[in-house]
């Protein structure tokens, strides 16, 4: 008897998903290839309109970062803070207690694998796309730290969701929640901006909160910024997270527990 | 009281759960469960039943770990559900009848792999498990199609395999034949029957169908207003809560109906009669005699009122 290979197994059946909805796959990836287009093409006319810069970053740099910011957030469930928020409100979260693993560990190793064949197939197409109207990112060889960063990136993200929809224990409804987060990676994580074109003290407010390692960093690195420090704080922030949810959730379910569903 | 795990399988002592419901002022105190004492043991099938509010639920969510109780004690297979509930989880077994333990996109057998890891089963145990119950529920054809192309009844006997996957001790099951057709639910039956017979699952069944009490338990447990107010066999129940019995008399030419003390006509055709008799105000017996030497019967016969109206006999005693 052994317990410990749950979450691989739970992150593969989950993914198995995703393959057999290929509809769903498709529809993601056509989404996916027109905002990147829409957006890709905007910030090229604002960078070329900009004398071939706009924050430190070029036509080819701005491309990527676009291609990549948006897989990271394209690649998971939009809907993920509503859908747990109401399993947790409506009760239906109770009878995953009945299982002898941790309901935030099945829950987030579910999702991983759900989002990991979309993160592929976007981060895939995304790439293709870049490369064939912009050209290679000015320095390639950071592509071989945005790829563990895209990972971190999205595992941080659906951490991050969990500790959100953890207010439904007492909220009853997570949907407020969703809305406030959404926005806080549009802008904090740097998904629509790169964060050097803040303004100087939104900038600085965006290095000290966690969106910034669900989107900018990845999308920082494929666009040929060497700093691997990124990583390291993505990791770090993955703890912390882990560690928030974690005790939301144990709170959560301590209540629930009390109180019933 | 705690003693004898090794025979009991619950155990429940004065347990009690309050809510308290409302705001501030209007704050309200509701009584979910009020003292429920009672036991189980192992390989019984036992009918947990009630109206709707009664607190099977809420005791149920307690006994599986998901409720803290407000005071009183409970035990099942030795352990403290509320206190242990993971360590108890990987010997219980739960079967929510609107609940679904299967990925609708996948197979069973994709959904078992999970469940399988999760209650910490290594392949080899996994696939015998699944091939076993593949074989006891007759459903092993069932394991490799989609579980969005399975009919209900289908799905219920992947259902039953997905919670009976870890060979669960004790199997909770909480209006499991709900929304299944006539069929389906008798084959159901048999299916849980065949569990406790081969496997000796002990069965601890809820459920608003008299037919699954009456097919599947062999011991009933009342309860209402949060209390025990009644447990006994089946069958006894029945016959101990009998103050009235139903006679059906097919007749060979048309005859008025009798008038005799104790004795009210249901039905009256010109071929067959329906009478209830008070067996309190009379005896089965003297309506017998009367009726054989007044009417010209062509056949008769004595049954049991239907379990509904027991249980129905059983709350309106409790709510009076």
């Amino acid at each position: 008897m052994t317990r410990r290979r749950w979450p691989g197994v739970t992150a593969r059946t989950a993914a198995l998903r995703v393959v057999a909805e290929r509809g769903g796959m498709g529809v993601t990836l056509v989404f996916y290839v027109l905002v990147v287009v829409v957006l890709a093409s905007l910030w090229r006319v604002a960078v070329g309109a900009n004398g071939g810069n706009v924050a430190g970053y070029g036509a080819a740099a701005i491309t990527w970062y676009v291609v990549t910011t948006e897989a990271t957030v394209i690649a998971l469930n939009n809907r993920l803070i509503a859908d747990t928020g109401r399993d947790i409100g409506s009760g239906a979260v109770a009878v995953e207690l009945l299982r002898p693993a941790s309901v935030l560990g099945v829950r987030v190793f579910s999702e991983l694998g759900r989002c990991l064949p979309r993160l592929v197939a976007c981060a895939v197409v995304g790439g293709v796309l870049a490369l064939v109207t912009a050209g290679a990112p000015p320095r390639p060889a950071t592509l071989a730290l945005a790829a563990p960063s895209l990972v971190l990136a999205v595992a941080c993200n659906i951490v991050a969701q969990h500790a959100f929809a953890a207010t439904a224990f007492w909220l009853r409804d997570a949907g407020s929640a969703w809305f406030l987060y959404q926005k806080l990676i549009f802008i904090l994580g740097g998904m629509l901006i790169p964060l050097e074109a803040l303004p100087g003290w939104l900038e600085r407010t965006a290095s000290l909160l966690p969106f910034r390692a669900m989107s900018y960093a990845p999308a920082r690195l494929a666009s040929g910024h060497l700093e691997p420090v990124l990583l390291v704080q993505q990791v770090g922030w993955l703890v912390v997270l882990v560690g928030l949810a974690g005790a939301a959730f144990r709170a959560g379910e301590r209540r629930l527990q009390v109180v019933g569903g | 009281m705690f003693g004898h795990a090794c025979v009991v399988a619950i155990e429940v002592q004065d347990l009690s759960k309050v809510f308290e419901t409302g705001r501030r002022r209007h704050r309200r105190r509701v009584d979910a469960v009020d003292n429920l004492s009672f036991s189980v043991e192992r390989g019984e099938r036992v009918a947990y039943i009630g109206p709707n509010g009664a607190g099977k639920s809420t005791s149920i969510k307690i006994l599986t770990g998901i409720l803290h109780p407000t005071q009183g004690e409970a035990s099942v297979l030795g352990v403290v559900p509320w206190l242990d509930r993971r360590r108890l989880a990987a010997r219980i077994g739960t079967l929510f009848g609107q609940r679904s333990l299967l990925w609708f996109e996948l197979t069973p057998r994709q959904s078992y792999r999970m469940l399988a890891a999760i209650y910490g089963l290594d392949r080899r145990r996994e696939e015998a498990r699944i091939g076993e119950l593949g074989d006891l529920l007759e459903a092993g054809d069932l394991f490799d199609m989609p579980v969005r192309s399975l009919s209900l009844g289908q799905r219920m006997r992947c259902e039953l395999a997905a919670c009976m996957l870890h060979d669960p001790e004790v199997l909770f099951l909480d209006e499991p034949t709900i929304g299944l057709d006539l069929l389906a639910k008798q084959r159901f039956r048999e299916l849980l029957v065949r569990l406790n017979t081969e496997q000796g699952t002990t069965i601890f069944l809820t459920s608003h169908d008299v037919a699954d009490i009456e097919h599947v338990a062999l011991r009933a447990m009342v309860i209402n207003h949060g209390s025990l107010i009644y447990d006994n066999e089946v069958v006894a129940m029945r016959r101990a809560l009998l103050s009235t019995k139903l006679v059906e008399v097919g007749l060979s030419r048309p005859a008025p109906a009798p008038a005799l003390a104790g004795v009210t006509v249901l039905e009256h055709t010109e071929t067959t009669m329906k009478l209830v008799v008070d067996t309190v105000t009379t005896s089965i017996r003297h309506v017998l005699d009367d009726l054989l030497d007044g009417l010209p019967v062509a056949d008769i016969s004595v049954v049991d009122p239907p379990l509904e109206q027991v249980i129905a006999s059983i709350y309106g005693r409790s709510a009076v």
